[in-house]
């Protein structure tokens, strides 16, 4: 549109009902490393009034749509679903609440509380809930994903004041910032005459994104020890990866399938139920645009030591650097992503997130074409990936220790 | 013309719920399958469904080990082969014990169900029980309960099902570390050949497929499997301890908060309103209990009431971690809620917008051909008619606000309530 706000349109005849998405170009990695936590703590505060509507969810209730949102380190995404003929409801809300929200002392206040909470209850309150709290500080040291979407820590949640979100908003929350998909069950001329209608009238803003530090190529292993009252050791490791428009980014993701993905995989059975030497054990990667990480993370059995452990992960990754991975091992793999993708395309709302995100990382065409990307891996690829990942100064390793 | 922002644009309230059609056949021994077509991916859900929940085990774990374990081997192929196989084809083969049942459920795409079908069968009907795959998930059981222990809401959790329903009733059949350690493959074996292998309730396909799909189903099924005969069972005898009990954990930041009570199930006459009572009291983000409680007065990052119907016992609870701090205004709060919807009308704006979006949401759960599947199912195992859904729509407008209060006053009374308090003192 003229005020810059870029809309994707997804018509599904199928369904009853019907999705906006909006995706503003804003996370945690885009806040003052002395006011983190801003970008999530935002979040509520879209649900705490806008300029002419002082309760946006009772509103959207009553029309029989349910909303939410969620923030991680690159994005904030909104999202509406409601009964098809119920559309304009959502046009209606959403746009009010990026023309201005009402900026109330109450609502902040509140949603302070609540936020700390969250905190709480997520970080603070379960075992183990602290490991991101400590991972990413060790393994970044200047790129913003040094802190969680959560924030570095409590105090900063309770600093944050009315100015802080003012500007906040009228920095990231402007049209030309946001990506807005309409699907489900709606016509493409409907979509346009509600776009000009209720978003046509909102000015393009002047978005600064205060521009960060890129993450230096680690050079050395880091490792730190914690000792905490949980009942089981834990060890982390995290090694630095591509971001996600890397070519290796699809190699990387293979990878940690191929090693801790359901029960025919590697670590699974060698390491869990053959050595006997972890309960538990997973490897994923962060997913992040910016060049993120693949964790190892696994829960020791009484008795084994980290060196034992750590020993036999290492063997496993030498393995995937001196060993072509068998043909038949990537087919799996790959078979189990393509589920997956189709899977993960049955639901109307997540292919509204998908055609978003795809588009704001430069590539839309990324939402129907993901897999051939996955289609594409070679075992030669995945061994260079591993050869170049695997390597002891470019790992991050916590040992999380049960307090006796 | 200038746009007035503060008109609220009109809307429709759902006047229709539809439910897609399904096909109910049955095989030669008289084994019902389900089928439901929905969706335009070409995947599906293939869920068998066994008697052979909480409430059928004769011992703590049985139920749950015995479901974990069918993957874990059979006459003819190792854990370790079935997992190679059937992720070989990209699908996902899981178990769930639950408290009414356990389902074995296949997940694929539909090209490789062929491929994938009689492995699923296999590890259904011809499970070994192996004891060394038995000694690693026994293990592995004690190691995730030691760190279930240390959560306050699993403590809480638990201690409100035995105070509710009685320490040996099925539902609070909670393992402890013993159990974990003195179950045995004879157990399981035991258990697997009298509610799985005799306990077949029936089968539940979903998703896009073909006629084919349907055929290759039936006919891998075969006359070996045989059918339930479902049998009147004596209920469980419930022994409440109502009243309050605190739990101390002193390390904790916040509390677990459980209140509830016995309720209705499914097919009572007032299990509808009881529904959508609950949701305006605290069934969903705009409940009382989260506007009160979380919008306003910032307590808590969640709270919520649950309606839980299974067989046996159905029960009714609020459920929130609070700061400890303000835990005691926390739970005072809960009570001042209650006692509201029982003495005071629903304000008549609160009740269209609750049915509405009472309404909106089942329009949510009945789109997409798996969560459909799970709408069928709660039919099945309810002998809910057909017309269930479609029909929720005139009983949910006839319903007013002084038969909510009637519905509050039998079923959310203060009487015979269990309180757990898990956190610091």
């Amino acid at each position: 549109m003229d005020n810059g706000l870029t809309v994707i349109h997804h018509l599904d005849e199928s369904t009853q009902l019907c999705v906006l998405n909006i995706l503003y170009r804003v996370g945690s990695r885009d806040e003052n490393p002395e006011k983190t936590g801003f970008a999530h703590l935002f979040e509520h505060l879209m649900f705490g009034g806008s300029q002419n509507i002082s309760e946006f969810d009772t509103a959207l209730q009553t029309a029989g749509g349910e909303s939410n949102a969620f923030t991680s380190n690159d994005i904030t995404n909104y999202y509406v679903t409601l009964p098809a003929n119920n559309i304009e409801t959502a046009f209606w809300l959403d746009s009010d609440r990026m023309l201005s929200l009402d900026f109330n002392q109450k609502s902040l206040d509140t949603q302070k509380r609540v936020v700390i909470e969250e905190f709480r209850e997520r970080y603070l309150n379960q075992p183990y809930g602290d490991v991101w709290l400590k991972i990413l500080p060790l393994a970044y040291k200047t790129h913003p994903y040094q802190w969680p979407t959560i924030g570095k820590e409590i105090s900063h949640i309770e600093n944050a004041n009315l100015q802080d979100v003012k500007d906040f908003f009228f920095n990231f929350y402007a049209p030309n910032n946001a990506i807005m998909v309409v699907a489900g069950n709606v016509s493409l001329e409907e979509t346009k005459r509600l776009c000009n209608k209720w978003f046509g009238p909102i000015k393009k803003g002047d978005t600064i994104k205060s521009s960060y530090k890129k993450e230096l190529v680690q050079t050395e292993a880091r490792i730190e020890h914690i000792y905490n009252n949980v009942p089981l050791n834990l060890l982390v490791k995290a090694y630095h990866m591509g971001g996600r428009l890397d070519s290796d980014y699809y190699a990387c993701d293979l990878l940690s399938d191929i090693l801790a993905s359901g029960k025919s995989s590697r670590m699974f059975n060698n390491l869990v139920k053959e050595k006997r030497l972890f309960s538990e054990l997973d490897t994923y990667i962060s997913g992040d645009v910016d060049p993120g990480l693949f964790l190892i993370e696994g829960k020791l059995m009484p008795g084994i030591d980290f060196e034992a452990a750590e020993l036999a992960i290492a063997e496993e990754l030498e393995k995937l650097k001196t060993e072509l991975i068998p043909q038949d091992e990537l087919i799996k793999v790959q078979n189990k992503t393509e589920t997956n993708v189709v899977f993960g395309d049955i639901n109307i709302l997540n292919r509204a997130m998908k055609l978003a995100f795809a588009e704001f990382i430069g590539d839309i065409e990324l939402a129907n074409t993901e897999i051939e990307h996955y289609l594409k891996v070679s075992p030669n690829n995945l061994k260079e990936v591993a050869v170049k990942m695997f390597v002891p100064e470019n790992c991050s390793t916590l040992y999380y220790h049960a307090k006796k | 013309m200038s746009l007035n922002r503060r008109e609220i644009p009109g809307f429709f309230a759902v006047d229709k719920l539809h439910f897609p059609r399904f096909a109910t056949d049955s095989n030669a021994n008289g084994i019902k399958v389900y089928s439901l077509k929905a969706g335009s991916q070409n995947a599906i859900r293939l869920d068998f469904v066994f008697n052979a929940g909480l409430i059928n085990q004769l011992k703590n774990a049985q139920s749950s080990f015995t479901a974990s374990m069918l993957s874990e081997g059979t006459k003819r192929h190792s854990a370790i082969e079935l997992a190679e196989a059937l992720d070989f084809y990209g699908s996902y083969f899981q178990t769930k014990s639950n408290a009414d049942d356990a389902v074995a459920t296949l997940y694929c795409l539909e090209k490789h169900l062929e491929n994938c079908l009689p492995l699923f069968l296999e590890a259904i009907y011809e499970s070994t029980f192996p004891e060394k795959e038995l000694e690693i998930q026994k293990k592995n059981g004690v190691q995730k309960l030691k760190v279930s222990l240390k959560k306050n809401n699993y403590i809480c959790r638990k201690s409100f099902y035995k105070n509710l329903l009685g320490e040996d009733h099925p539902y609070a059949a909670f393992s402890e570390k013993s159990d974990l350690l003195s179950i045995n493959t004879d157990d399981l074996k035991q258990f697997y050949q009298t509610n799985y292998i005799g306990g077949l309730k029936f089968l539940l396909l979903s998703g896009n497929f073909n006629e084919t799909t349907l055929n290759l189903i039936q006919s891998c099924l075969g006359n070996s499997v045989t059918k339930f005969d479902e049998k009147e069972k004596g209920q469980p005898s419930i022994k409440s301890k109502f009243g309050k009990e605190f739990i101390e954990k002193t390390d904790s930041v916040q509390s677990a908060i459980r209140i509830g009570k016995l309720s209705i199930g499914r097919n009572h006459e007032d299990f509808i309103s009881l529904q959508f009572l609950n949701l305006i009291f605290g069934g969903y983000f705009g409940s009382r209990l989260m506007k009160n409680i979380r919008e306003d007065k910032g307590l808590t990052y969640g709270i919520y009431s649950v309606l839980e119907p299974f067989n046996s016992a159905s029960m009714w609870y609020i459920d929130s971690d609070i700061n400890t701090k303000n835990r005691e205004i926390g739970i005072e709060e809960i009570y001042k809620e209650l006692k509201k919807i029982r003495t005071e009308q629903i304000p008549n704006e609160e009740l269209i917008s609750a049915k509405n979006y009472f309404l909106g949401s089942f329009l949510r759960s009945l789109n997409g051909p798996f969560s459909l599947a799970d709408r069928l199912k709660i039919m099945v195992d309810n002998k809910l008619e057909a017309n269930y859904y479609p029909n929720m729509v005139s009983k949910l407008n006839s319903i007013t606000s002084g038969d909510l209060m009637t519905i509050a006053n039998k079923y959310l009374g203060e009487e015979n309530i269990v309180e757990i308090v898990v956190g610091k003192k």
